[in-house]
């Protein structure tokens, strides 16, 4: 077991490892978290996660970029491969913060601020339930409905696949009046997503958790008032 | 209505501005070539791509039923992804605005050092290309400056990252930079054999070579990755365009390029270049970065879709309005591709405003 003082050096250095995106110390500080008895809950949570939380925040800072969070990414799950058969071997389940059904809208394939989006909830402690890209319309109504997720999340980058937005909403809207619905992706702005029905709008990756929260709040908010 | 009458062309007008004089009213340079001419004219978005002349007669029609400079262009931003190996998928269905890559060329940083550069003439979209500017060479209408819009120029790192995808790319600019150097490498090796097929084909007068660069915008890039990986390989190419005696460049800054415009300052786009700024860059900011240059730009696309007639007349006249104050050449033009399924009666608003605000 290790001391206090080494546990708070190895979660240091996995927060490092991947706000510095060097995907091998992560494999190494996570291997060495388990080695000395590190709690991998604690390892991933205070250590990795909160990296990646760093990043994200570098990110709104436009110190970070794109490829910078791809690669912290990539770090921080190479250290969540090695930590993940003792999170499972524990039985320990986290606590979930919120679920959300994410997708990049049909007629459009660009996933990489998708992809940003659903790392930074993951990190949060949401549970996401990622359709990929190019996604049916319907299919966004469909894994609502069987996940009962809170939030559903809906990019796109063109001016002809923002246009199946106000459809999905409505579909959306008329099984399960409930739901927080989030848009993102470059021709979106707040206006256009009220427009459109949504109820929130991410404008970057780092802001989409946030926004997801305050919406998650105000549902609560109003079913304490009925 | 303005009560001015017409006394240029509208070639007349963009040679004027070329000239470093001012025209009589802005000319509407409108960013339709492709979807929303073929939406318009009743074809579809995929035949705007691979059926050249459909697209061709489309964009003509378009250009004169709405008052506006003919650009016959063909062209895609996912160029390379197909061209250097892989495979794209046609805009299909109700939502799909351009051409996809469905595989792309390269997977590993050992596919980029072994990959060789393909056959131009035969590669990917360029037997279209040449098919659409044999179309568009044989007129050169009273509406049109340039009746070959070559596709190659300020497109290299955009190139690149289709090519492998770009978030590869990304990736590998931080991890394995010798293997991004190398994919901008092919990808300028491709462009400068692109620009020598096309100056075989059509010569130098008349035709203006073009890109767009999307994929180094700052919602994606640094400044710094910019100036590193970015601009000395567009520079390369657009320089090879300037010495083979093209006299005009068209650069379409894409997106959100704020922080690079220091460093796309310090890339030859001829004299003047024609720089169409995305909407998320100030007019007069990209004056007083390119003042030798015309300014083409830059209305949100967003607002043409989804505003109301009004309100595009409203956002329309204020552009022309920033526009006029520059001491540069000034074009009004979307600040990316025209919505193609922008409403008729805001394309409309649109055009009447630069018609009753944009006279000298």
């Amino acid at each position: 077991m290790a001391s206090e003082e080494r546990t708070s050096e190895i979660l240091d250095k996995l927060r490092q490892a991947v706000y510095d995106f060097e995907e091998d110390d992560a494999v190494k500080w996570a291997k060495t978290a388990l080695e000395e008895g590190v709690d991998p809950f604690v390892a991933t949570l205070e250590g990795l996660a909160t990296g990646m939380i760093e990043a994200g925040e570098a990110y709104n800072r436009k110190e970070y970029f794109v490829p910078e969070l791809l690669m912290c990414a990539d770090a921080l799950y190479a250290g969540l491969d090695v930590l993940k058969p003792a999170i499972d071997a524990s039985g320990r389940t986290a606590e979930v913060k919120g679920s959300i059904v994410l997708g990049v809208v049909e007629g459009d394939v660009h996933d990489i601020g998708k992809n940003l989006v659903k790392m930074m909830f993951e990190v949060a402690g949401w549970t996401v339930y990622d359709l990929g890209k190019d996604v049916p319309l319907d299919k966004f109504v469909e894994e609502q409905l069987r996940t009962d997720s809170d939030v559903v999340g809906l990019s796109a980058l063109m001016t002809t696949s923002m246009l199946a937005m106000p459809e999905v909403i409505k579909r959306i809207r008329a099984k399960n009046p409930k739901v927080r619905i989030l848009l993102g992706g470059a021709p979106i702005n707040p206006e256009i997503a009220d427009k459109y029905g949504a109820d929130g709008y991410a404008k970057t990756a780092g802001t989409a958790v946030d926004e997801a929260i305050n919406l998650l709040k105000m549902l609560k908010e109003e079913e304490g008032r009925k | 209505m303005s009560g001015h009458k017409d006394t240029m062309t509208d070639r007349e007008r963009v040679l004027a501005l070329l000239d470093y004089k001012k025209p009589d009213r802005v000319p509407i340079w409108p960013f339709a070539y492709q979807g929303f001419a073929c939406v318009y004219t009743g074809t579809s978005i995929a035949d705007a791509y691979n059926k050249p002349k459909i697209s061709y007669e489309a964009q003509k029609k378009t250009c004169a039923d709405f008052g506006w400079v003919f650009t016959p262009m063909l062209g895609y931003a996912a160029y390379g992804g197909w061209e250097l190996g892989g495979e794209i998928k046609w805009p299909s269905g109700e939502f799909a605005q351009a051409p996809t890559v469905l595989r792309h060329p390269v997977e590993t940083p050992d596919d980029v050092m072994a990959l060789e550069v393909p056959d131009v003439k035969t590669a990917g979209i360029v037997p279209l290309l040449k098919e659409f500017y044999d179309i568009s060479s044989k007129e050169m209408l009273p509406n049109e400056p340039f009746n070959v819009m070559a596709f190659g120029a300020n497109m290299s790192f955009t190139l690149a990252g289709n090519i492998s995808g770009p978030d590869k790319l990304c990736k590998w600019m931080l991890k394995k930079p010798e293997a991004a150097h190398r994919l901008l490498q092919l990808a300028n090796e491709h462009i400068i054999k692109l620009a020598e097929y096309w100056k075989d084909l059509y010569g130098v007068d008349g035709v203006l070579p073009l890109g767009g660069e999307p994929t180094s915008a700052n919602q994606l890039i640094s400044p710094a990755n910019f100036e590193k990986f970015a601009m000395p390989y567009i520079a390369e190419v657009n320089q090879k365009f300037l010495d083979m005696g093209y006299k005009h460049l068209y650069a379409h800054i894409c997106g959100e390029h704020n922080a690079n415009l220091p460093f796309w300052a310090r890339i030859p786009q001829g004299n003047p270049g024609i720089i169409s700024i995305a909407q998320e860059i100030e007019i007069s900011k990209a004056g007083e970065t390119f003042p030798n240059d015309i300014i083409l730009g830059n209305i949100n696309p967003a607002i043409i879709q989804t505003g109301s007639p009004d309100e595009v007349y409203e956002a329309t006249k204020k552009n022309v309005e920033d526009g006029m104050a520059l001491s540069n050449g000034y074009v009004f033009s979307p600040g990316c591709e025209m919505p193609p399924m922008a409403p008729v009666e805001n394309i409309r608003a649109m055009s009447q405003a630069v018609f009753d605000h944009g006279w000298y």
